[in-house]
């Protein structure tokens, strides 16, 4: 635990709720008001008294002037699911430190924020296929976690998670998308480096319903490289090669390539008013948290 | 513009292979990264806002076809052609004189000559041939006829200017030999100018280009020198030098007299422009030793500041007179100054030991080998024809012959003489309608004069003119004269003769060098002929040494000033040429180009990759 998140970034973060602009359809209690009718303290309506209801629920001043038994009903509170969905495809591994190990820094951070909130984390980890079976027991973990309690398993569970693979994020968003039995909201942590786009993924995810925040994240090689020369450049992920020559002189076009690109994906959220972050891997994690995810109002 | 070597643009072959390493073998560093997605978009940005990126893209492989279209450009040796036509053969004369060897041009008149003549050279396309001629003391042909540049550039490096005056004769004789019945070829001469002899030219229609080298005319210069001894004191020498001043201003000059290295005095005179001054040294001599003149003035030629003559001490001349009794000839010869004589009825064997015989109406049976005064008396092998002439009358007599130097015959009669035919080898001295009656010359080494007539037949002993024949006779006899003739000019041979057939000789040059010579057997005369550097020879033949000097001393090498036409006579000449000295070749600058685009390609290199 200490690893992922600092016993004083955990503290600030338990005094932060996340904000959801939509009332929760989750079956399960919690502490979120939703459209369902139940024991709160929040008033919601009235309806007529029915044989067998409870007496304590009916309004006894309308009686007294109506001489109507009508029954107070209350908003039932339920939790608000917080679905992650984290990249530790290949290319996360990358970066000092590595787009994976910030991205699951945030994640934690995330979860730990729900958790407190007692709503319901489930992080779902793409690209799915891997060898390693305590990571695979990890992943299952994550599906689910409960409870303020289950905090360092959680994040136990994510500090286990390797990086291989190609990405395949929209495969793996469509697919959530599709299985979510309850929507709330969604957090989308990946570098979107992925040949096949991130347009069909994001779109299953809104279409689903959820409320959704984009968080890139990119290595500082990635925002500016380092290395110059006559370069034949390999795909981490696909394997794929591409000639470049490239020199400080040519910064600036690649910085405008790059602009270009989390631009493209920044545009994409704001249409579909999705929060959109684009942060560096060798960012400060508590600026990123505290400030900027605030600011946004992703939490508050 | 052409091409000395087209076919070295078969190079240009290269270049689609340069395009093919560009394509094919670009060294790139493998580098892993995330995603090669971001890199697509700058390369997309790349392209989106170069509208001349495929250019750009390939600056590096332009540059790099231009540096090769550039080398294959100077190997294929592009020139701009001269002004002159091309020739098939060029005769290069080099002018090896002493007055090449002054320094009014940096570092020599040489040295410019041979730089000038190297751009030829330089300039010689396909098979056209060169001849390099160094004309020094002698012509010498020092690169017969070729195309080979490396072979003319080290004949001509191997050139070296001589001391000795201009002889361009040969030289141009062996050019024109060369040139002789090919239309384009030219005869390329680099000289000042300062060439006398050349009046057989006149006529020939020579295919001569003259380059004129120096440029000032600046020089002091001993241009004479002799020395004489006191009749009456014979220790004492009087030492004549002409220093001529060939500059355009008077001009003060230091002359100093040296014996053996000794200063003996110092001069300084003042020499106007043009002028010629004469100076005359006395001179206490106390043994044999070298006479030194020399000049210090800041002049263009050091080689004739100095000139030198071996000054011998007069010693007796011995002389054996073989007679039958003649009392005006026995005191005739004994008034003559520092003679020892001997007087014999007959002469015994060769008369060894004696410097002069002279035989007075008694043929020997045995001829002496020493100088020779025969009176009446002669040696068939002399020549052909001899009889015999009663009263014969002295129709003429050769009054410049030193022999005959202040002798009138006019009033001589003589009853009866021998005459003959003067022959080859001798001057006749006093001729009579039919034959000569006197005659004088070198026969192989030996000097003899002979008279036809008995002098007792004729009234001659009682003229004047006598005893002065007699003392005529005595100098020009004497061998001792001879040997005080040890100097020769530079370039001239040396003579000496050898007591017997000489079968080792060494010369010792005047810069240490040692040599053995070749000598020719039974040949009773050495000739040495390399005498190319002025200065003190020793000629070392068995146990005798011979010293002897080589000077300049020629007014006409000493005038320096360049000529703008090369004389062959008073009406014919060539003037030098204005023609561009050779064809342009532009490979250096190509090569200069190349090399700036190298640099630029480099650095563009590191630019596009660090």
């Amino acid at each position: 635990m200490a690893a992922l998140l600092t016993p004083k970034l955990l503290l600030s973060l338990e005094r932060l709720e996340l904000r959801s602009a939509r009332r929760s359809r989750s079956s399960a209690r919690g502490e979120r008001s939703s459209r369902a009718r139940g024991q709160s303290v929040e008033f919601a309506d009235y309806r007529n008294y029915v044989q067998g209801d409870d007496f304590r629920y009916l309004d006894w001043n309308l009686y007294g002037r109506l001489e109507k038994l009508f029954l107070k009903l209350y908003e039932e509170e339920r939790e608000l699911p917080v679905r992650i969905f984290l990249d530790a495809s290949e290319s996360m591994s990358f970066g000092e430190p590595s787009k994976l190990d910030f991205a699951r820094q945030v994640a934690a951070a995330i979860g730990h924020v729900a958790l407190c909130g007692f709503d319901r984390v489930s992080v779902t980890v793409f690209p799915e296929a891997v060898a390693r079976p305590e990571e695979l027991v990890a992943r299952a973990r994550l599906r689910r976690v409960r409870g303020r309690k289950s905090a360092p398993a959680y994040f136990q569970h994510l500090a286990t998670l390797e990086p291989s693979g190609p990405a395949n994020l929209n495969s793996a968003l469509r697919r959530a998308a599709l299985e979510a039995r309850g929507t709330g909201l969604a957090v989308v942590l990946s570098d979107f480096l992925d040949p096949a786009g991130y347009e069909s993924g994001l779109a299953a995810l809104v279409a689903r319903g959820f409320q959704t925040t984009v968080i890139q994240v990119l290595a500082p090689e990635e925002l500016s490289p380092g290395f110059f020369g006559e370069l034949r450049l390999v795909d981490a992920e696909t394997g794929a090669t591409q000639e470049v020559t490239f020199s400080k002189h040519r910064l600036k076009a690649y910085r405008r390539g790059l602009d270009r690109f989390v631009g493209g994906l920044r545009d994409y959220c704001a249409a579909r008013g999705l929060k959109f972050f684009s942060v560096s891997s060798a960012a400060s994690l508590e600026d990123f948290l505290l400030k900027e995810m605030r600011r946004a109002e992703v939490w508050g | 513009m052409k091409l000395l070597a087209p076919l070295a643009l078969a190079f240009a072959a290269t270049i689609p292979v340069v395009i093919l390493f560009y394509l094919l073998l670009r060294k790139r560093t493998v580098r892993l990264v995330p995603s090669t997605l971001l890199w697509q978009k700058f390369l997309a940005e790349t392209q989106a806002s170069a509208p001349f990126q495929r250019l750009r893209k390939n600056w590096l492989l332009v540059l790099q076809l231009l540096l090769l279209t550039l080398g294959v450009l100077a190997l294929a040796r592009p020139y701009l052609a001269a002004s002159q036509k091309l020739s098939d053969l060029r005769v290069l004369i080099l002018d090896g004189s002493a007055s090449m060897q002054s320094t009014d041009v940096a570092p020599s008149r040489f040295a410019e000559a041979r730089a000038q003549a190297l751009k030829w050279v330089d300039g010689l396309s396909g098979n056209d041939q060169m001849v390099v001629i160094l004309a020094g003391g002698e012509a010498q042909v020092k690169q017969s006829a070729t195309s080979d540049k490396a072979a003319l550039r080290r004949a001509l490096e191997a050139c070296v200017a001589s001391d000795t005056p201009t002889r361009l004769a040969s030289a141009l004789r062996m050019g024109e030999g060369l040139v002789r019945d090919l239309p384009t070829a030219e005869i390329h001469l680099f000289s000042d100018g300062a060439a006398p002899g050349l009046e057989e030219f006149e006529n020939k229609a020579l295919p001569l280009v003259y380059h004129r080298i120096g440029r000032s005319g600046d020089n002091l210069g001993i241009v004479g020198m002799d020395l004489r001894a006191n009749p009456e004191r014979p220790r004492q020498r009087s030492v004549y030098a002409a220093v001529a001043n060939n500059g355009s201003n008077a001009q003060p000059a230091l002359v100093e007299l040296r014996l053996d290295d000794a200063l003996v005095e110092t001069r300084t005179v003042t020499i106007g422009a043009g002028e010629t001054a004469p100076l005359l040294f006395e001179l206490n001599q106390a043994r044999d030793g070298v006479v030194t003149v020399r000049l210090t003035a800041p002049d263009a030629l050091a080689v004739d500041n100095q000139a030198s003559m071996i000054s011998l001490l007069p010693r007796p001349l011995k002389t054996l007179l073989v007679t039958k009794g003649n009392r005006f000839l026995e005191k005739a010869l004994a008034a003559a100054p520092n003679l020892e004589l001997t007087v014999a009825g007959r002469v015994d064997d060769s008369a060894a030991g004696y410097d002069v015989v002279v035989v007075d109406d008694a043929p020997p049976s045995a001829w002496p080998k020493a100088n020779l005064l025969a009176i009446h008396s002669y040696n068939t092998n002399w020549g052909s024809g001899w009889r015999r002439l009663e009263q014969p009358v002295i129709a003429d007599w050769r009054t410049a012959h030193p022999l005959l130097r202040y002798v009138a015959l006019d009033n001589v009669q003589v009853r009866e003489s021998l005459a003959v035919p003067a022959p080859p080898w001798a001057v006749s001295l006093i001729d009579a309608p039919q034959a000569s009656l006197a005659f004088a010359g070198e026969f192989g080494a030996q000097k003899i004069i002979w008279i036809g007539f008995d002098l007792l037949e004729s009234n001659w002993p009682l003229r004047l003119s006598f005893p002065i024949f007699i003392a005529n006779a005595v100098e020009w006899l004497n061998p001792a004269n001879e040997r005080s003739r040890l100097m020769v000019k530079a370039g001239d041979p040396f003579r000496t003769r050898t007591p017997g057939p000489v079968t080792n000789a060494r010369i010792r040059y005047p810069n240490g060098s040692i040599k053995t010579l070749e000598t020719a057997p039974n040949h009773t005369e050495l000739v040495f002929a390399d005498t190319s550097a002025q200065g003190l020879y020793r000629l070392t033949f068995g146990t005798n040494e011979v010293s002897f000097c080589v000077n300049l001393l020629d007014s006409q090498e000493s005038r320096i000033a360049p000529r703008d036409e090369l004389r062959y006579s008073k009406r014919a000449g060539v003037l030098a040429s204005t023609a561009k000295s050779t064809n342009q070749e532009l490979w250096r600058w190509l090569a200069a180009l190349g090399l700036l685009v190298l640099l630029w390609e480099w650095w563009y290199y590191h630019r596009r990759s660090v």
